[in-house]
């Protein structure tokens, strides 16, 4: 009985793939994210230079998380989930995430344009749904992550929902204090503060976070690429690796060429 | 953040015992706590024959740690921060002020990028006496680093009919002579201090440095990475002043021969990431005014440029 119990299983394969649908539901982004299928538990990379749009891609893809499927009979397509945004580059302004955000309601309801007229209250639940965290230094931002689950559950219970998507912009912030930090130490056995122990314990954290919560995570990264594209994408590539968990990433050309990659574990979808 | 031995006061869990568990770990301040595996070190506290005293230590490290992170605030309550708190200062180029809807937001780092003689230390000048007059009692911070900054100029932008009013915007602008980037850290430490004891009606409205190149291009180069650490950390103090204290950072770039003589700002990729706003200055020889225009702002397209002139010429 035992036995036949185990080989019938727990659930067949349509149960199952309707309890992911709702568990890790599939989150249709505005491009140029709408071409990478991503899924909870998947760490996305944005790669570019000084004004490539990698902070208003995270924007958008925030605004998509935070609006309702539909709210009274008008369909926006959104989760209604939780956004937590990490800002390293301490730069984000709410004013421009607020009229993008009334921007995208009004579209939802065929207003074009028009941000003066939208609907108050479903635009109150979103932004209360947008959680925003600075970090003026890599210790603030190893405090917030070892923190951060705490504050999510405290959140999470008070709004009823969830976080889908953890958001940090832009991930080398500190490369260099972290760099010139790097020193020996007298005592043996006592970790340095270095460029590598910072980010192997970030990494750490992440991955131990995204386990209590499991959530999409995009990070983005500023490099200068200049006319040396394709060398750097490689060197990134080999770079990236040893510091990372990472899965995807988007390496970005300056806004006004619109040229666009996607590396997906390895594969160049152009 | 601190050493463990300097919070044994305040904090009776982390006592000479419980030091002396995480030094035999490695663990001998806050900073090294955050960077080791918490969960590691609970377990191994856990095997420890006085387990509850070292979890409550751990407990307050938490407690310390959590007190120093910035809190993680929803959407409606930073919105709510930057409408009552981020106002936008005037700076009293009229083509400036239409360019970045208003003029200087505060909570933000503006930089001004252009050649010599473009008109960077003018609209220095004009957006210290702007903000001085408007503004009564709210003062400006000039870190001149060039000594360019000149009180003949500012009265200059001034109506001279009211000899009173050019008395309190003299008094509402300090002017600090800074020639490398250890004094203008100290100074800038030093304000932070100051500006949290004494909230009142003497608050600072806009930090002013003409020019920040000029500190941090001599200490950039070589090898070693600390040049670049300086720069960074001074961009994030800046940022910090501007956002903890709600006043407007405006800082000068100045430009440098680039590949093929192109002119390039002389703090280039990595100073990139550090301001909000960044406008180009130029002059326009033609029409004897200057142009100004956007590289980058987060609502206003890149390239939107207009024209300004300064007055009092």
């Amino acid at each position: 009985m035992e036995v036949r119990r185990w080989i019938d299983g727990d659930e067949s394969a349509g149960d199952m793939l309707t309890r992911f649908s709702i568990e890790r539901p599939f989150l249709l982004l505005l491009p140029p994210l709408h071409r990478v299928p991503l899924r909870v538990g998947n760490v996305l990379e944005l790669v570019g230079p000084s004004s490539s749009a990698k902070t208003l891609i995270l924007i958008q893809a925030a605004i998509s998380c935070i609006l309702p499927k539909d709210w009274n009979g008008v369909h926006y397509g959104g989760l209604g989930r939780l956004v937590v945004f990490i800002d390293l580059d301490c730069r984000f302004d709410i004013l421009c995430f607020s009229t993008m955000l009334k921007r995208r309601i009004g579209q939802a309801n065929g207003l074009l344009g028009k941000t003066n007229i939208y609907d108050e209250e479903l635009y109150a639940l979103c932004m209360r749904r947008f959680l925003y965290v600075r970090c003026y230094d890599s210790f603030r931002f190893l405090a917030s992550l070892k923190t951060l689950h705490y504050q999510l559950k405290q959140v999470e219970e008070s709004q009823q929902s969830s976080v889908y998507l953890l958001m940090i912009d832009s991930i080398g912030a500190f490369h260099w204090v972290e760099r010139a930090s790097s020193f020996s130490q007298s005592s043996t056995h006592r970790k340095s503060l270095s460029l590598q122990s910072v980010s192997e314990t970030v990494v750490q954290e992440m991955k131990r976070l995204l386990l209590m919560h499991p959530m999409l995570v995009i990070a983005t990264k500023t490099v200068s690429l200049g006319d040396r594209y394709a060398n750097e994408v490689q060197r990134l590539l080999s770079h990236i690796e040893y510091s990372y968990e990472l899965q995807m990433m988007i390496p970005l050309l300056d806004i006004n060429k619109l040229a666009l990659f996607i590396y997906l574990n390895g594969y160049c979808l152009h | 953040m601190a050493p463990l031995k300097s919070l044994e006061q305040d904090h009776p869990h982390i006592d000479s015992s419980f030091q002396s568990f995480c030094a035999s770990l490695g663990i001998l301040s806050v900073e090294d706590f955050l960077l080791n595996d918490h969960y590691e070190f609970a377990a191994i506290a856990e095997r420890q024959p006085n387990s509850e005293r070292i979890k409550q230590g751990i407990r307050e490290i938490f407690s310390i740690i959590d007190g120093q992170r910035q809190p993680l605030l929803n959407g409606m309550e930073l919105l709510d921060d930057a409408l009552r708190n981020k106002l936008v200062l005037s700076t009293g180029c009229d083509g400036i002020d239409l360019l970045l809807e208003g003029g200087l937001r505060e909570g933000q780092l503006t930089e001004l990028v252009g050649p010599s003689s473009s008109g960077k230390t003018q609209v220095c000048l004009q957006a210290a006496s702007n903000v001085a007059k408007k503004q009564m009692g709210h003062r400006v911070i000039y870190i001149d680093t060039s000594n360019s900054f000149s009180p003949q100029r500012i009265a200059c932008f001034v109506d001279l009919a009211e000899g009173r009013r050019l008395q309190n915007v003299m008094n509402n602008i300090f002017c600090r002579s800074v020639f490398d980037i250890f004094t203008m850290f100290r100074v800038l430490h030093q304000l932070e201090s100051n500006m949290r004891s004494q909230r009142g009606p003497q608050m600072v409205r806009l930090i002013i440095v003409d020019s920040i190149s000029s500190l941090i291009t001599p200490i950039l180069g070589g090898s070693g990475s600390h040049g670049h650490a300086l720069m960074v950390s001074a961009g994030y103090l800046l940022k910090k002043l501007a956002h903890e204290h709600n006043l407007a950072v405006l800082v000068t770039n100045h430009t440098v021969g680039g590949e093929g003589g192109v002119p390039k700002p002389a703090l280039g990729e990595t100073w990139k990431s550090i301001p909000h706003v960044r406008l180009l200055l130029s002059r326009d020889r033609e029409n004897n005014g200057n142009n100004v225009s956007i590289v980058k702002h987060s609502s206003v397209a890149s390239g939107t440029t207009a024209n300004f002139v300064i007055s009092g010429r």
